[in-house]
């Protein structure tokens, strides 16, 4: 069902892990930011951010031998963190709106 | 001779209670708190504060006690042995939070139902029977410490189940004075008037209690005993207790910074919709290696992937915020605490718990200094640091509202304590990383979990010197605690700017 | 100004709250159930009391590519060839003790509890009591008096005395060969046990 880490993948699964949640919240943060301040460089920051999520999410795939339908997890991931930023900000637009009474 | 002798008891005692009289009430005098600046609900509210401090200080000491019988194991050997300590360690933890809790519920429980507590003088008594048996359980694991193999010794010293080894006796207690404080709560907001807050306080109470008679029984099987005992823990700390805090944060924000209640109302379910979507099943992440069925490898993996979901829409949230609006905040430290519970809670359970829960890589960090290093700064990110940002808001408003905010008197203390507190805390995770690793390297990946591999490891000059490190970082704990007593003590003494009204925006 | 869409609104996310807290609550209470009947003793996962009187092996099954647990012939504990009523409470006073004695606050069972002393799911395997004909003897010696038959692997770390009386110390026994029989995911991975060939 589950293939361990190998000894040598120990420190890149430790690692790319903690980076997955790090750059997730780094796209958010910076996803966010390019909504409240309209700046190009900063939504191309957001989107590096992005990037290195899906090269960690990669390399913790290989590492902790997902297969099967491990790999839901990855796409969760992948698919998840890309767009949950993005409907927590339309979600606080609009509750944040003053609705006519 | 005899009654002679009796008399020259009474007479010390009694010079002793005079002594001490006299100097809680130069304490009294010195640290000029009026208490008429709050109303009796509130009154009740800062016992329980008071508490937490205390065991807050507990927490502390046996932790260092602890930490010190890593490097020299013969440290209080056989007087107060590890086991011993490490179990006062997380059990005032466990319970200075809850104090902690409480207390935060009764301080705004009559501002959001718009009437008196209820119950009022039943809460006092109740906090008086939690207080004297915190006190005798503490005693009983100091003094007693261990008992025969029979049943009394888990109904009367302790249960031997990590985080819950109180007796079976004080459980029942605990279960009791729950209910009365239960009972506080829906009574008030019955007399006066409900809302979405009071409701999600509400059902996340009768979770919290209910939850807790699931550790209450005594199970021969091992899988099933171990199966109990998280869904309490687990339960508790990843489930019901973060939506507690949501319900904190929920009223604190609208009464701080003054937003609407419709608003974080709405943001309260969002919340509860992530927490319990991904917590409750997230449980599964502890049911990997205890004999339980092989889908809880997916189960808890798939869940644990999306417990930092919440935290991700925080970040969003605290952006969107901040551009929305320039706040202005008359309470500094309770303002810097909140943020630092905000990084605390994502660092601590987000990246620090996310890092070693997959079972591919959870089968050689289960069990070693990796939990630890988790627990460390979870437990203190997440809910140390709410419970010290609302202790300034008492401190605040004790002192009749007064300005805590740019400017202020001796505000290094503070600004210390915050920074030695998490500094501290941060040190030992690191330190405490640093020996997780190397231990699931050399003992559970190389030696494969033996007892020689387990001592090879401990003995490793890596992980020694991580255990030095840990300490020194313990002690820098221990300091900023102390700087935390002295400037909650202190702080606004003297002050007499008011702090500013605060308007809906 | 605009409406609020429906899917910001807080009645939607009330009842999304309560739909969500009560659907992943009700999976659990199925899973719950599902795990506790395949975790009975006596069960495939966890193996009934009497077991004791059984040989307890972990070896790496290649096909399922984790460490499982083997039970081979007879071979009884302290020569004594239990009924399953009097096994169940010879391991019923064991973990009583372990409970009583505070162990879980040193050492891990199951990999749960305190990080100062090692874990204790396979403690019955464990090649630290040297060869299967000492292993029982010296169990209960050491349980009995830590301090002066301590195995302290050069760490200086000893087990301090719990006042264990000989009739708690082969219950405890008793309860740590049961508990080596549990089917654990292959958890602790990559033991090697007393039986293994050097």
């Amino acid at each position: 069902m589950i293939e361990p880490v190998a000894l040598q993948d120990f420190f890149i699964t430790f690692f790319s892990s903690a980076l997955i949640i790090l750059a997730g919240a780094s796209y958010a943060l910076l996803f966010a930011w390019s909504k409240v301040n309209p700046n190009f460089r900063i939504k191309i920051a957001a989107y590096v951010s992005y990037a290195v999520l899906i090269l960690s999410v990669v390399e913790l795939t290989q590492a902790a031998h997902f297969q099967g339908y491990w790999l839901i997890i990855s796409l969760a991931m992948v698919i998840g963190y890309f767009f949950a930023p993005i409907g927590i900000w339309h979600l606080c637009v609009k509750t944040h709106a003053k609705s006519t009474p | 001779m005899n009654t002679s002798g009796l008399n020259g008891v009474i007479q010390q005692a009694a010079a002793l209670s005079d002594k001490s009289r006299l100097y809680l009430n130069n304490f009294k005098a010195w640290v000029q708190l009026d208490s008429s600046h709050l109303s009796d609900g509130r009154q009740l509210a800062v016992k329980y504060f008071t508490v937490a401090v205390i065991l807050f200080f507990a927490q502390i000491l046996f932790g260092l006690l602890a930490a010190m019988q890593f490097i020299f194991p013969g440290f209080l050997y056989e007087i107060l042995d590890f086991s011993v300590n490490r179990m006062i360690h997380i059990n005032a933890m466990v319970v200075w939070m809850l104090y902690g809790f409480i207390g935060c519920v009764y301080w705004f429980i009559e501002e959001e139902s718009g009437t008196e507590i209820v119950g009022l003088k039943l809460g006092n008594i109740a906090f008086w029977v939690l207080t004297g048996a915190v006190t005798l359980v503490v005693l009983v694991y100091l003094l007693v410490q261990i008992g025969p193999g029979k049943d009394s010794s888990l109904w009367f010293i302790n249960e031997g189940r990590e985080y819950i080894e109180a007796p079976r006796w004080a459980d029942i207690g605990i279960v009791v004075v729950m209910l009365i404080f239960f009972y506080n709560v829906v009574a008030t907001f019955s007399k006066g008037k409900w809302s979405g807050i009071a409701g999600v306080l509400t059902l996340d109470l009768v979770a919290l209690a209910g939850l807790y008679t699931a550790g209450m029984f005594y199970m021969t099987n091992i899988s099933h005993d171990q199966y109990w005992w998280w869904w309490v823990i687990h339960l508790w700390v990843e489930a019901t207790w973060e939506v507690l805090v949501g319900v904190i944060m929920a009223w604190s924000l609208m009464k701080l910074l003054a937003v609407r209640r419709k608003i974080v109302e709405t943001w309260l379910y969002i919340e509860v919709a992530l927490m319990f979507g991904s917590g409750i099943l997230g449980l599964g992440h502890h049911y990997f290696w205890i004999g339980t069925p092989e889908y809880w490898l997916t189960v808890g993996g798939f869940f644990s992937a999306l417990e930092p979901i919440p935290l991700v829409a925080m970040v969003v949230h605290a952006v969107y915020d901040s551009g929305a609006h320039a706040f202005k905040n008359g309470n500094h430290p309770a303002l810097a605490w909140i943020i630092a519970q905000a990084f605390g809670n994502f660092f601590g359970a987000g990246v620090w718990g996310f890092m070693h829960t997959l079972p591919q890589i959870n089968i050689f960090t289960h069990g070693t200094q990796w939990s630890a290093s988790h627990g460390h700064l979870a437990f203190f990110g997440a809910y140390a640091t709410i419970n010290i940002a609302f202790f300034y808001l008492a401190i605040q408003q004790w002192r009749g509202n007064v300005w805590m905010g740019g400017g202020s008197q001796n505000a290094w203390r503070w600004k210390w304590a915050l920074g030695l507190l998490n500094g501290g805390v941060l040190g030992m995770t690191i330190a405490l990383l640093i020996a997780g690793y190397e231990q699931s390297f050399i003992e559970r990946a190389v030696e494969g979990s033996t007892w020689g591999g387990y001592f090879t490891a401990q003995n490793h000059p890596s992980f020694q010197s991580a255990m030095v490190w840990r300490l020194l970082f313990g002690g820098m704990t221990l300091a900023g605690f102390i700087l935390l007593v002295w400037d909650l003590l202190t702080i606004g003494k003297g002050e007499t700017r008011k702090a500013p009204e605060i308007v809906e925006i | 100004m605009n409406e609020t869409p429906l899917w910001a609104s807080e009645s939607f996310w009330k009842k999304t709250a309560i739909w969500v807290t009560a659907g992943s609550f009700l999976i659990l209470v199925v899973l719950t159930m599902d795990s506790l009947s395949k975790t009975s003793a006596g069960s495939k996962r966890v193996p009934a009391y009497n077991v004791i009187n059984k040989k307890i092996d972990y070896q790496l099954n290649k096909e399922l590519h984790k460490s499982m647990p083997v039970i081979g012939e007879n071979e009884f504990l302290f020569g004594k060839e239990y009924t399953e009523e009097e096994a169940r409470q010879l391991v019923d006073l064991g973990k009583k003790t372990t409970q009583a004695k505070n162990c879980m606050n040193c050492h891990t069972l199951l990999g749960n509890g305190a990080y100062y002393a090692p874990d204790l799911t396979k403690a019955w395997l464990d090649k630290g009591w040297i060869s299967k004909e000492t292993r029982e003897d010296m169990m209960v010696k050491f349980l009995m008096d830590p301090e002066n038959n301590a195995r302290t692997f050069g760490s200086n770390r000893k087990m301090p005395n719990l006042n264990i009386t000989e009739q708690e110390a082969k219950a405890i026994v008793a309860f740590l060969k049961w508990m080596s029989s549990i089917d654990t995911n292959g958890f602790p991975s990559n033991f090697k046990t007393i039986e293994a060939e050097e």
